[in-house]
């Protein structure tokens, strides 16, 4: 491992070891199971502002104080001692954009160079009290895919300089500016983009810190914060020459395809710099229609290494999860990997979290109390597109694979499990090429939380049902899906007219109940929450296969749900 | 000009402002920076599924087309569907109107009682210390921002001293029984309408106390002082009823700024209202959401100054005798 590749691995190292030596604990308290859930019943009260929810935690009112990101409130958070405080590294990504169509930004001796003058530590030191990690990387570092041993650019003025000279940015004493070599005439201002001091005072004092430290190595690059709308529109257009942004990304690295081949840098398309480099969008091709996760790895490696030299971004820092759990209330919350303890695409926590008595000592049953920051409208699995609806509807459906919360790696789940072929496609446009089938082998024993079988055809229907409506919020799930064929009751193949490892993701949804879900009408207009269930008293036609169900939601007030008593993994027999 | 013209005059204005509003209202969203699809797409979309969206919603038809369409939906109250909650923009504020009301309405009431009433003391308390204090808090409270006192008050009663809730109009899960459910209403009215009323008393107490200063001031004053009338009768049943008309006319004027105000104390205090679902609306730039909402406020709007034209029509004769008399 070269040696920039250790210095960074144990500069992260040390971060983690700060964080955790300022009150960061270990493991959780109970063993991480698959099995659950432990507490009978999730009250959600609604409460929107910031400040409330920190008080409705210290109140008791809420067993968690999610998400954290104010070095403040992160401080606040660990003087509590109640507070059990999860640290767990996220997918998150602050980076500096170049605009690749302009000189001298189209250098790559230029980026390569800026790249060096970005101080890391002493940003995540002054800005953020040392709660971030410095990142590097084009793939989030807990990523499977993430590849350590790529060029790294250490902050080092005088290696700045060094790079600029030898590219032929000569320094003018004159005026304290690089010389352009093409022009003969000293460098242009150049305007690094950032949101505002209202919006992101973080964001926008960075801007101004790069851009000094630039100035020193005769760089004349100028921060010049602006209204968040505007910077995205100008960026929509290619009008700027940097900026600083942040993306949320995920484990797989699909990301790279949408932010750098070239068939992106189009108008409001997503290769924002404008990275036109044809090895790299065949590497990226190659990633995108892989066929097994092997060829993937490769590719996503290879496509690191041409982005580590041609630096269309520089990666900043990585904001991780920090959740503060009441552990004088509950136990058993699972840390998982770029998501966090408290994430709402964390089921492990969901299914481990437990309730504590007065001596700390781990209970079944009872309530807790988490709160929601926002309306979780609409309770609607195929209109959801909130972060907020989902914090609520993923307590009450399961996926046909699940995440391992280490690893990172995909579990069987309501599938047993699963194959990846490749098929010959037979209609459409793409008759006679090469594409992907997917077959999923459903457990049996799985129920809908009315009791009614889970079974192959809701499968099939739900992917036909979101298809043949385009439903917008799953078109880039369904736009490559041909057919779906009901091999038997619990095996479906789903075919694909693109050949890509990919799809395994988009063939795993959240599934509708076909025996509800035939009769609806509208689906923009459905409200499964408000509508009664044709059988059941007392239930709604929100109907689920997860370990809870939404018993009674109050715009507005909360959301409460109870353990759903068909639930699957009640215990580790699995039935 | 009789009564009834000026009254149709007045509707024939409030018309022609509600087609204004509406026409700035539907410019002001499109020609602000950012494109509601951000709001909606992520970078998985392809081009093909970006473009399939923009037709659903709507937001590739022309701007004429796109306007047309929204004067219709708001003028037969079909507000169409929210960008971030896809439902139906209408069935979103039916659900919010009640709360804001309720709450608008505790407040109203309030700050008008405890306004009027302490204006009229400090009235007849002039140069006294009480007089000081009631216009020294009063002037603090207005000047201070709202948002300040409310966030103060929520820190004071929600953590220092935990004995009000800090958000909802609601518990969660509520008491059984209709009384329990009402005591519980009320108990959560009082951080976010008790804040208001003491953001919102100063005004109306120094206004008050003005014009009473100006009518104990009256020579009918001193001749009824002269009479030896006691002086609560004098306060009340003289003094404060001849100042009653422009203060009649000040609460409807006031309308207006109280629904607003709802915007920041809603969301201070996550009260589910129709405020708060404007400011998520146009921070999400949810077109639909926030039109609609839009809509409704400016209705009220409206129709609190078409009703304070009205009051101040009866009140005072001489303003629709005046008008007609410039035409």
């Amino acid at each position: 491992m070269p040696k920039k590749v250790r210095l960074m691995l144990c500069l992260v190292l040390a971060v983690a070891m700060a964080i955790g030596a300022m009150g960061m604990p270990g493991a959780a308290q109970v063993k991480f199971e698959t099995y659950g859930p432990h507490v009978d019943e999730i009250i959600m009260p609604i409460i929107k502002d910031q400040q409330a929810r920190r008080i409705a935690f210290e109140r008791g009112e809420s067993i968690v104080w999610a998400g954290l990101t104010q070095p403040a409130d992160i401080d606040q958070a660990k003087s509590l001692p109640y507070a059990d405080m999860r640290m767990t590294l996220g997918f998150h990504m602050f980076y500096v954009c170049f605009n690749m169509r302009k000189a001298p930004l189209s250098d790559p001796a230029f980026r390569q160079a800026f790249a060096h003058i970005v101080d890391r530590d002493n940003i995540i030191r002054t800005l953020f009290k040392g709660y971030m990690m410095p990142m590097s990387s084009f793939v989030p570092q807990v990523s499977s895919f993430f590849k350590a041993d790529v060029p790294v650019y250490a902050y080092s003025l005088t290696k700045a300089a060094e790079v600029l000279d030898a590219a032929g940015y000569k320094l003018d004493p004159a005026t304290g500016k690089r010389i352009d070599p093409k022009t003969g005439k000293p460098l242009a201002e150049i305007k690094f983009f950032t949101p505002t001091y209202e919006v992101a005072p973080t964001s926008a004092e960075l801007g101004k810190i790069l851009a000094e430290s630039a100035q020193k190595v005769g760089l004349p690059i100028v921060a010049e914060p602006m209204d968040f709308n505007t910077m995205l529109d100008k960026i929509d257009i290619s009008e700027f020459d940097m900026y600083g942004l942040a993306w949320s990304l995920s484990k797989n690295p699909t990301h790279l395809v949408s932010f750098f081949h070239s068939n992106q840098d189009v108008e409001a398309g997503y290769n924002r710099p404008g990275i036109r480099n044809p090895e790299l969008d065949k590497i990226l091709e190659q990633l995108d229609s892989a066929p097994d996760l092997k060829t993937a790895k490769a590719a996503a490696d290879a496509a690191q290494l041409i982005l580590a030299r041609e630096l269309p971004y520089v990666p900043l820092y990585s904001r991780p999860y920090i959740d503060a759990f009441n552990k004088t209330l509950v136990t058993g919350y699972v840390d998982m990997k770029g998501f966090g303890a408290a994430s709402y695409n964390n089921q492990w926590t969901l299914l481990n979290i437990r309730r504590v008595d007065r001596t700390g000592k781990p209970i079944e049953g009872g309530t807790i109390r988490w709160a929601l920051s926002e309306e979780p409208k609409p309770l609607n699995y195929a209109t959801a597109s909130s972060a907020y609806a989902w914090e609520v509807l993923n307590k009450t459906v399961d996926s046909l694979m699940a995440t391992h919360p280490d690893t990172l790696e995909d579990m069987p789940w309501l599938a047993e499990k699963w194959d990846v072929g490749v098929w010959t496609v037979d209609q459409g446009e793409r008759k006679g090429q090469q594409g992907t089938v997917i077959t999923w082998y459903i457990r049996k024993g799985v129920k809908w939380s009315d009791g009614m079988p889970f079974t192959g055809e809701d499968v099939k229907f739900t992917i036909d049902f979101l298809k043949d409506n385009q439903v917008p919020r799953y078109l880039p799930n369904t736009e490559n899906i041909v057919k779906v064929e009901l091999v038997d009751k619990y095996t479906v193949k789903v075919y694909f007219d693109t050949v890509s490892y990919w799809h395994i993701y988009n063939a795993d949804l959240a599934f509708l109940a076909k025996h509800i879900w035939s009769d609806v009408k509208d689906y923009k207009t459905f409200e499964p929450w408000n509508e009664p269930h044709p059988t059941i008293k007392g239930y709604s036609k929100l109907v689920g296969t997860g370990p809870f169900m939404v018993k009674e939601y109050r715009a507005g007030e909360f959301v409460r749900l109870v353990k759903n008593p068909n639930y699957w993994r009640l215990n580790p027999s699995g039935n | 000009m009789g009564f009834r013209s000026y009254l149709l005059k007045r509707l024939f204005y409030a018309v022609v402002v509600l087609f204004v509003i509406l026409t700035f209202n539907y410019v002001l969203f499109r020609i602000m920076p950012g494109d509601p699809e951000k709001m909606i797409l992520d970078p998985n979309f392809t081009p093909e599924a970006k473009m399939e969206l923009r037709r659903q919603y709507g937001l590739d038809d022309p701007p004429l087309t796109q306007y047309l369409n929204y004067m219709k939906s708001l003028l037969t109250f079909d507000l169409g569907m929210s960008f971030s909650t896809r439902r139906l923009v209408w069935s979103e504020l039916r659900e919010r109107l009640p709360n804001t009301i309720v709450l608008f309405m505790v407040t109203f009431v309030g700050t008008a009682a405890l306004g009027i009433s302490l204006g009229v003391s400090s009235a007849a308390n002039r140069g006294k210390f009480s007089e000081q204090l009631v216009m020294g808090a009063g002037l603090f409270a207005h000047a201070v921002p709202s948002f300040f006192i409310q966030l103060l008050l929520l820190l004071l009663f929600g953590y220092y001293w935990p004995i009000l809730p800090i958000h909802g109009t609601i518990s969660a899960p509520p008491p059984d029984g209709a009384w329990a459910q009402f005591l519980d209403r009320a108990w959560h009215l009082i951080l976010p309408a008790g804040s208001n009323i003491v953001i919102g008393f100063g005004s109306w107490a120094l206004y008050t106390r003005n014009t009473m200063l100006e009518a104990l001031g009256q020579d009918y004053i001193v001749t009824a002082r002269a009479k030896g009338l006691p002086r609560r009768e004098i306060l009340y049943h003289h003094s404060l009823r001849s100042v009653l008309p422009p203060i009649v006319t000040l609460i409807f004027m006031s309308l207006p700024g109280a629904v607003s105000g709802a915007v920041i104390t809603e969301s201070i205090f996550s009260w589910h209202g129709v405020g708060r679902y404007l400011l998520d609306a146009t921070l999400q730039m949810d077109y639909p959401a926030a039109q609609g909402a839009f809509y409704l406020i400016a209705l009220a709007v409206i129709i609190s100054n078409l009703l304070a034209d009205i009051a101040y029509g009866l009140v005072d004769p001489r303003i629709r005798v005046g008008a007609g008399a410039k035409r």
